[in-house]
C-alpha cells in the first residue's frame, strides 16, 4: 500500500512539473508566477544539462519580487547577503554581488512580467531559485533540478522546497486518495488530543465572522454565531479542517468535515415580552460545563443561557435554555419548516410556529430535536 | 438548577511537558546579552500571539491556533489553560487565574473559577467593533494605563482579501477605493485603522486615534505615554513608532470614514496636502530594509537596571530579521522624537519577533510568529549577563548637531576621528502608493551625506558632541559609526543608529 502511494506521488509530481514545461524550437519554456503569501506557484521543475531555458516570470502578488538562481546549497547565504545590503538593497534590486548567484531578474512590481533566458548548468544538481527581498527569501523559494533522467525526489520529503509546500502536497494527496479521511494521520494540530466536546472560534461558512464551531460526542458538530447570538447549523460525520486558515494570509473559512443535516434561519430565537418587536441582542460569553459551552447573551437586557448537547441516541441535538430572571412571557422560535425534524419541548405551547412559555417555564426549558436524516442514515461508522 | 449530563465527559487532561532550555547561544560580539531558546511542547504550533508574566512568576502565552498555555520557568513545564480562541494576538494578566485576551471577534476575560487550572469562564469584555471577515483584520492589545483604561488597535483589511457575506458592523464602502493597480488597505467596517479606548466597567469602545494601517504593537513608557507601531506599505512609506494621543490622526486615511466629523467621500481620494496637514508624524521612523520592515510590540524597559543600562527605553520586536530594535526618545519643542538602533542582531535570535515581556528576573522574553509571512515560531529569552554592553546609550539633538552618550568610556582618539561618523539624511514621502508599485516598496528621498564639522568629547569620555554642517527637520539622520572602541579597544556592539528629526531645538 505504502509503495503504491509513493509511486502515485512520483507520477503525480512528474505531471505537475511537466505541465509547466513546453519545448519551443529547442528552448524549454518554464512559467513561474509569484503568488500571494510570498510563494512561487511552481516550487520545482527539472531540466537537462546544457539545455536552452526561458523562464517566464509573472508577478501576480501585491508585493514586488525579484528572482535569483543560485549555485546548489547557496540559497540561504545569498538571502543573508541580500539582507546585509541594507539601504543599498533597493538600488541593487536586492541582488548581492556573488559568484554564487548564477542568474538574476531585478525587482518586478505587482502585475508585471518578465523573462530570463540561460543555458542550464552542465553539472547536475539542485539549483535553488529565490526572491531575495528582505523577509521573502526565507519562505519564497523553489528548486530547479538539473538531471539527465528528469526524476524528481518525493515532494513530501523534498528539503529544497518550502515546508508549507511539502505539507500541502501531502494534504492534496490525502484528499485525492480513496482512503477514508478518518484514517489519515496528519501532523498533530495541538499539544494535546482534542476530545469532544471542544470548540474553535473560527471563520465558518454561512455564519457571521464571530462564529463558534463546537464538536460534540456522537460525531455531531454545530455552528453557533456569537455575533447574532443564534444557532446556525449542525453537521455530522466529522468536525472542521482548519489547515487553510492556519496557514494565514488568506481569506478562507474552516472546512466543514461531514454533512450538514440541520440549518436554522431564525433571526431571533428568543423573544421576551412582545414577540413582534425586534429585540436588542448582546453576546456576553460562555462557560464550559463539562466541556460543553453554555452561551450567555442578553435579549433586551435579560440574561439568556443556551446549552446544546447531543441527544442520548445521537440522532439530533437538545437545546437547553435558562432565562432565570424572566418576568414576562418568552417566545422561542426555531426552524419548524424542516419536515425531517421532530421537536419535543419540555414546556410551553406552540402558537403559529412559535413556542410560548410563561415566565416560570422559561426559567429552564429544553427543545429536543430528533433528526430523521440521522435516524435513516445507515452508513457504518468507522 | 443543575444541569445533568448523561454523556461521559472527558475533560482536557492537564498535561505536563518536560523541557529544557537549550544551551545559550553566546555571541562573540554581544557579550552582555545571550539568547536562550525555550522548548515548547510537542504538537504545538508555537506561533506566539501574546506573552505575559503572572504574579507568581509563571509565563502565560497564547498561540495562533487558539491555545493558552502556562509555563513554569523553574521546572520547564508547560500546562494547558484554555483552547479554542480565534487568533489571539494579545494577553494581559489580571491574576494567576484570570487573563484578558484580544482575539479576532472580541476582547475576552478568561477565568479558571474552580481552581482546576483550566479556564471555564469566557466573558466578553467588548466586541464593539466591526469585522468584515477580511483575513487581515487582526486586533492588537490590550494595554492598560494607570487609570485602568484599556487600549486596543484594529488592523485595516487587505486588498488581497475579500469580505464575508455576513459581516459584523455597518458596511461603509467609502473606506475603500477600487482604483486598479493601487495596492491599499481598507476600512469598510467600524473603526478599522483605529486605536480604541475602553473605560473600566463599560463594554462600549471609545474611538481614540485614527490613521493606522497595521498597528501590531502597543505599549506605554514610564511616563504613561502610549506608543503604537505601524508597518510599512501604502501610505506608510517606512515603518513607524507613533506617540498616540486622543483625537489625532496618524496618516493612513481609510480609517477616517469612521471619524464622526468626516465630511464624506473617500478619504484616500482627499487632497494629499489636506491629509498631510491633519496627520501627526511618527516619533520615530524605522528605515525600511535598514532598521526594520515589520516592527511589532514596543515594550518599555521597566526592570530598573536588571536588564542592563537601558532602563526607561523601548524595545521593539522586528518580524523580518533576527533583530530587536531599541528606541530612545526625547522631548524637542514639546513633541517626542528620537532614535532607533539595533539591540539584538542575530546572536541566535530568530525572526518573527512579535511579542515581548519582561520576566520578574529582568530577562526579556520574545514570542515569534510567521502566520504566512516571513517570520518564525517559538519563544526565546534574552538574558543580561551583567557585563556592561559597549553601546550607544542615547542620541540627543543639540542646537547644531547631536550628542552621543555611550554606556562606557570610549577611547579618545577613536572618538575624535571624523572618519568614524558617517551621516546621511533622507526623508520619506507621505503619499498614496503609485500605481503598480509593490506593497513593500519604500523609497528614501533626497539622500545626502552630511558632514560632521566638529567633535568634542566630555571629560569622562562617555559623551561625544557632534557639530553638523546642516540639520533639516523632516529628515532621518542615519549615522554609521566606524571603529570607535572603549578603553579596552573593544568595538561598539551596534554601529547603526537613525534619528528622526521632526523638530529642531527652538
Amino acid at each position: 500500500m505504502m509503495h503504491n502511494l509513493k509511486a502515485a506521488i512520483c507520477i503525480f509530481s512528474y505531471f505537475l512539473c511537466f505541465q509547466y514545461v513546453q519545448a519551443q524550437n529547442s528552448v524549454t519554456t518554464i512559467k513561474i508566477s509569484a503568488i500571494s503569501g510570498m510563494q512561487f506557484n511552481l516550487v520545482r521543475f527539472s531540466v537537462k544539462p546544457n539545455e536552452q531555458i526561458k523562464i517566464l516570470l509573472n508577478n501576480m502578488d501585491d508585493m514586488s519580487h525579484n528572482f535569483l538562481i543560485t549555485k546548489p546549497g547557496k540559497r540561504l547565504d545569498i538571502v543573508n547577503a541580500a539582507l546585509k545590503l541594507e539601504e543599498r538593497g533597493p538600488q541593487l534590486n536586492y541582488i548581492p554581488s556573488s559568484p554564487d548567484v548564477l542568474w538574476s531578474v531585478p525587482v518586478i512590481s505587482a502585475n508585471q512580467s518578465t523573462s530570463l533566458s540561460f543555458t542550464s548548468p552542465s553539472v547536475p544538481g539542485a539549483y535553488p531559485y529565490v526572491c531575495t527581498i528582505p523577509g521573502h527569501g526565507f519562505i519564497m523559494y523553489g528548486v530547479m533540478y538539473v538531471s539527465t533522467d528528469g526524476i524528481l525526489p518525493n515532494i513530501v520529503t523534498d528539503l529544497n522546497i518550502p515546508p508549507s509546500r511539502r505539507a500541502e502536497k501531502l494534504l492534496s494527496i490525502n484528499s485525492n486518495s480513496s482512503m477514508d479521511h478518518e484514517k489519515i494521520t496528519l501532523q498533530a494540530q495541538h499539544p494535546y488530543e482534542s476530545v469532544s466536546p471542544y470548540l474553535y472560534r473560527i471563520f465558518m461558512e454561512d455564519a457571521g465572522p464571530a462564529a463558534i464551531a463546537v464538536s460534540l460526542p456522537n460525531d455531531l458538530s454545530y455552528c453557533w454565531d456569537a455575533g447574532t447570538c443564534r444557532f446556525r447549523y449542525a453537521w455530522s460525520g466529522g468536525f472542521v479542517d482548519n489547515t487553510q486558515i492556519w496557514k494565514g494570509h488568506a481569506n478562507v473559512n474552516a472546512k466543514i468535515v461531514g454533512t450538514i443535516f440541520y440549518r436554522d434561519n431564525t433571526l431571533y430565537p428568543i423573544l421576551v415580552g412582545k414577540p413582534d418587536q425586534v429585540p436588542l441582542i448582546e453576546f456576553r460569553g460562555y462557560s464550559l460545563l463539562n466541556g460543553y459551552p453554555e452561551f450567555h447573551y442578553t435579549v433586551n437586557g435579560i440574561d439568556v443561557f443556551e446549552l446544546i448537547i447531543p441527544r442520548d441516541d445521537g440522532k439530533g441535538l437538545v437545546r437547553k435554555f435558562r432565562i432565570p430572571e424572566a418576568k414576562d412571557n418568552v417566545w422561542f422560535t426555531c426552524n419548524t419548516e424542516s419536515a425531517s425534524v421532530e421537536y419535543e419541548v419540555s414546556a410551553g405551547t406552540w402558537i403559529n410556529g412559535k413556542l410560548k412559555l410563561s415566565a416560570d417555564d422559561a426559567k429552564s426549558f429544553s427543545v429536543n430535536m430528533l433528526n430523521y436524516s440521522l435516524v435513516y442514515n445507515n452508513r457504518k461508522k468507522k | 438548577m443543575t444541569i445533568q449530563l448523561k454523556l461521559t465527559q472527558v475533560l482536557f487532561a492537564c498535561f505536563l511537558l518536560f523541557s529544557s532550555n537549550s544551551p545559550a547561544d553566546t555571541d562573540p560580539i554581544n557579550k552582555a546579552y545571550s539568547v536562550q531558546t525555550i522548548q515548547t511542547p510537542p504538537g504545538l504550533m508555537s506561533e506566539t500571539g501574546g506573552l505575559a508574566f503572572l504574579p507568581d512568576g509563571r509565563l502565560v502565552a497564547c498561540f495562533i491556533r487558539g491555545e493558552i498555555l502556562i509555563y513554569t520557568p523553574k521546572t520547564n513545564q508547560w500546562k494547558l489553560f484554555a483552547t479554542g480562541l480565534h487568533e489571539p494576538l494579545g494577553i494581559q494578566v489580571v491574576s494567576n487565574s484570570e487573563f484578558l485576551v484580544m482575539q479576532r471577534p472580541e476582547l475576552t476575560r478568561i477565568k479558571d473559577t474552580d481552581g482546576d487550572g483550566l479556564a471555564d469562564v469566557y466573558e466578553k469584555v467588548t466586541d464593539d467593533f466591526g469585522i468584515s471577515g477580511n483575513y487581515h483584520e487582526f486586533n492588537y492589545g490590550p494595554v492598560k494605563d494607570s487609570k485602568g483604561n484599556q487600549f486596543i488597535a484594529l488592523n485595516t483589511a487587505s486588498q488581497g482579501g475579500s469580505v464575508k457575506p455576513e459581516i459584523r458592523g455597518t458596511l461603509n464602502n467609502l473606506g475603500r477605493d477600487m482604483t486598479p493597480g493601487i495596492y491599499e488597505m481598507y476600512s469598510v467596517v467600524p473603526f478599522r485603522g483605529w486605536v480604541m479606548k475602553l473605560v473600566p466597567g463599560t463594554r462600549k469602545l471609545q474611538p481614540y486615534a485614527s490613521g493606522f494601517r497595521s498597528p501590531n504593537g502597543l505599549g506605554f513608557d514610564l511616563e504613561g505615554n502610549l506608543f503604537v507601531t505601524d508597518n510599512q506599505s501604502d501610505w506608510v512609506e517606512t515603518s513607524t513608532l507613533y506617540h498616540v494621543r486622543e483625537g489625532k490622526f496618524y496618516g493612513h486615511p481609510a480609517s477616517l470614514v469612521w471619524n464622526k466629523d468626516w465630511k464624506g467621500g473617500k478619504p484616500v481620494l482627499s487632497p494629499l496636502d489636506e491629509l498631510d496637514k491633519m496627520r501627526t508624524k511618527a516619533a520615530v521612523l524605522f528605515p525600511q530594509g535598514i532598521m526594520a520592515n515589520s516592527p511589532s510590540q514596543p515594550l518599555c524597559d521597566v526592570t530598573e537596571g536588571k536588564f542592563g543600562p537601558f532602563a526607561g527605553q523601548l524595545f521593539v520586536g522586528e518580524m523580518n530579521r533576527a533583530r530587536i530594535v531599541r528606541v530612545m526618545l526625547e522631548k524637542v519643542d514639546g513633541e517626542l522624537q528620537g532614535a532607533c538602533i539595533p539591540f539584538i542582531d542575530g546572536n541566535g535570535l530568530r525572526r518573527g519577533n512579535n511579542r515581548l515581556a519582561f520576566a520578574p528576573d529582568g530577562s526579556l522574553w520574545v514570542g515569534q510568529i510567521a502566520f504566512g509571512w516571513g517570520g518564525d515560531q517559538g519563544i526565546q529569552r534574552i538574558v543580561f549577563n551583567g557585563d556592561l554592553p559597549n553601546d550607544i546609550q542615547t542620541m540627543k539633538l543639540t542646537k547644531n548637531g547631536f550628542d552621543l552618550t555611550f554606556t562606557q568610556a570610549i577611547k579618545k582618539a577613536t572618538a575624535l576621528n571624523p572618519e568614524n561618523y558617517k551621516f546621511r539624511h533622507y526623508y520619506y514621502k507621505y503619499q498614496r502608493k503609485p500605481k503598480n508599485q509593490g506593497a513593500d516598496t519604500s523609497v528614501q528621498q533626497d539622500i545626502q551625506e552630511v558632514l560632521v564639522t566638529g567633535i568634542k568629547i566630555s571629560a569622562d569620555r562617555k559623551k561625544v558632541s557632534l557639530k553638523m554642517a546642516a540639520l533639516k527637520p523632516g529628515y532621518v539622520y542615519e549615522l554609521k559609526l566606524g571603529n570607535i572602541t572603549n578603553t579596552k579597544a573593544e568595538p561598539l556592539t551596534n554601529k547603526l543608529i537613525c534619528y528622526t528629526l521632526n523638530k529642531l531645538i527652538p
